[in-house]
């Protein structure tokens, strides 16, 4: 739902790279979708290994009330501590030098996500193809070293099951920790795979590192941006047939989910 | 005044400035224009990129191609010329080529923006860079020498520990300073490498062999 706050600034953090140029690429392009609408004063990005920083931001900015949305997938490591920490702001308002900064649930925890995931599997796949003969497979990163990191992935899961979507099966996997996503082959019986990545960008792990444990390539790519074709769907082993989407965050409707993340801030958090 | 107002008043129209590796010109007739220094003669040839998009993509790489993660590495390309008429949209074509930098020069001759010490910055991290406080003075001195003079065009404003603050920049004649008020996430990074080798260092010297 569009909002209107040109006297607001709005703040999208992300994670970026030192070494992938497509990783903050999604963040840059909803912020320009949302700036063309005007519904905020002004619209900007900062990022935790890119430019310009968490910690450079603020002199960019010039409105005194900000909302800040994290274009980051979970709740966890990075936006309860890492994002807090260098932004120096604390819980949902935090009013410092004459600023009030609103701190945004994280893109990946709204309840429109689990429809995204949805359109994205049903884009891919071939029209021939029925739902019942497919599995789909939501992949995320997954660490032992936080709990959080893979909640965000079981609940869209449990979202999609409950959604009444014929899917065969719907299944979590990681890239580092069980259920594997390398060892789809055997997590699945189904004639179709489709597998969708919870991840923000197209970077490092959803187009160098998944596809080489899916094993549609031997080896990690150049970067998305600097590939000539993009792969092609789908990928046959044996019998059975994959599909594999680009990430969830680069469909352009997280531009909205970001906005829809501070009209919630305002209807839930906002004092 | 207005960050775009800031800008107006130092390029005045009829004037020039260096920004970092970058010349900008106020025509007589209001118009804004920027290039590389390197182009700063004849630009009848130079490349017209006309867009907050385009410019942000052309200082994603250097003229090698290589990815460009730090805006302030001395490797911007040249052969390109942006223009236009409005100092709000000039100051967004030059955040996409330098993000923050006019900014925090702003803030910083305001005495807005103050510089955090190499020290608060590495005692702040948590993960994987928790040890990066452990450096020495003289190896944040070694950091700055290898990584930050060689590597990056900023100026650096901020002391290694407080209590011992750097003496403040100032503006050279027809130029906006580029300044670091932060050690950034690669400088973080070469702190925590350099903590690691000194660790590593300690560990085998204990651990080997007595005799």
């Amino acid at each position: 739902m569009p909002v209107s706050k040109p006297d607001c600034a709005l703040l999208i953090l992300g994670h970026g790279s030192t070494e992938n140029p497509d990783s903050s690429q999604p963040s840059w392009d909803h912020a320009q979708t949302i700036e063309e609408t005007g519904q905020f004063g002004s619209v900007h990005c900062a990022f935790w290994k890119e430019e310009p920083s968490f910690r450079q931001i603020w002199p960019m900015i010039e409105e005194r009330e900000i909302y800040i949305v994290p274009n980051f997938i979970s709740e966890g490591y990075f936006t309860r501590q890492v994002l807090p920490r260098e932004l120096e702001i604390e819980g949902h308002t935090t009013v410092r030098e004459g600023r009030t900064i609103h701190y945004c649930d994280p893109v990946g925890i709204h309840s429109a996500m689990t429809g995204l995931l949805i359109k994205r599997a049903k884009e891919i796949i071939d029209d021939s193809v029925k739902l019942e003969d497919t599995t789909l497979i939501i992949v995320g990163h997954g660490t032992n070293l936080n709990k959080k990191s893979t909640e965000a992935i079981t609940d869209q899961v449990e979202a999609i099951r409950a959604s009444g979507e014929p899917f065969a099966r719907v299944l979590d996997a990681y890239m580092e920790e069980p259920p594997f996503i390398a060892d789809w082959q055997t997590l699945t019986d189904s004639p179709n795979v489709v597998v969708v990545p919870f991840f923000i960008a197209d970077a490092l792990h959803s187009y160098q590192d998944i596809p080489v444990l899916l094993g549609i390539e031997t080896e990690p790519t150049a970067a998305a941006s600097q590939r000539e074709v993009f792969r092609q769907n789908p990928y046959r082993f044996g019998d059975r047939t994959l599909y594999y989407s680009s990430a969830i965050g680069t469909d352009p409707s997280l531009a909205d989910v970001i906005v829809d993340q501070v009209s919630y801030f305002d209807e839930h958090y906002r004092s | 005044m207005t960050l775009a107002g800031e800008l107006e008043s130092h390029l005045p129209a009829g004037t020039s400035l260096v920004f970092g590796q970058l010349y900008l010109t106020r025509h007589d007739d209001g118009t804004y224009e920027a290039c590389h220094l390197d182009d700063m003669g004849d630009k009848s040839m130079l490349e017209s990129v006309d867009s907050v998009t385009d410019l942000r993509e052309l200082a994603k790489f250097d003229a090698a191609g290589e990815y460009r993660p730090l805006k302030t590495a001395p490797t911007l390309k040249g052969g390109w010329v942006t223009r236009c008429g409005e100092a709000s949209e000039f100051l967004k074509r030059l955040d996409a080529i330098y993000p923050a930098v006019f900014a925090t020069w702003i803030a910083y001759a305001r005495e807005e923006h103050h510089p955090t010490s190499l020290r608060r910055t590495l005692d702040r991290q948590t993960g994987m860079y928790r040890f990066a406080g452990t450096i020495s003075d003289q190896m944040a001195n070694r950091m700055m020498r290898e990584l930050c003079h060689p590597g990056c065009i900023r100026k650096i404003a901020w002391p290694i520990n407080d209590g011992h603050p750097v003496s403040r920049l100032k503006a050279q004649p027809r130029s906006i300073p580029v300044i670091c008020t932060e050690a950034c996430t690669f400088a973080i990074n070469a702190a925590r490498a350099l903590a690691k080798e000194a660790f590593d260092k300690a560990n085998a010297s204990s651990d080997g062999p007595t005799g």
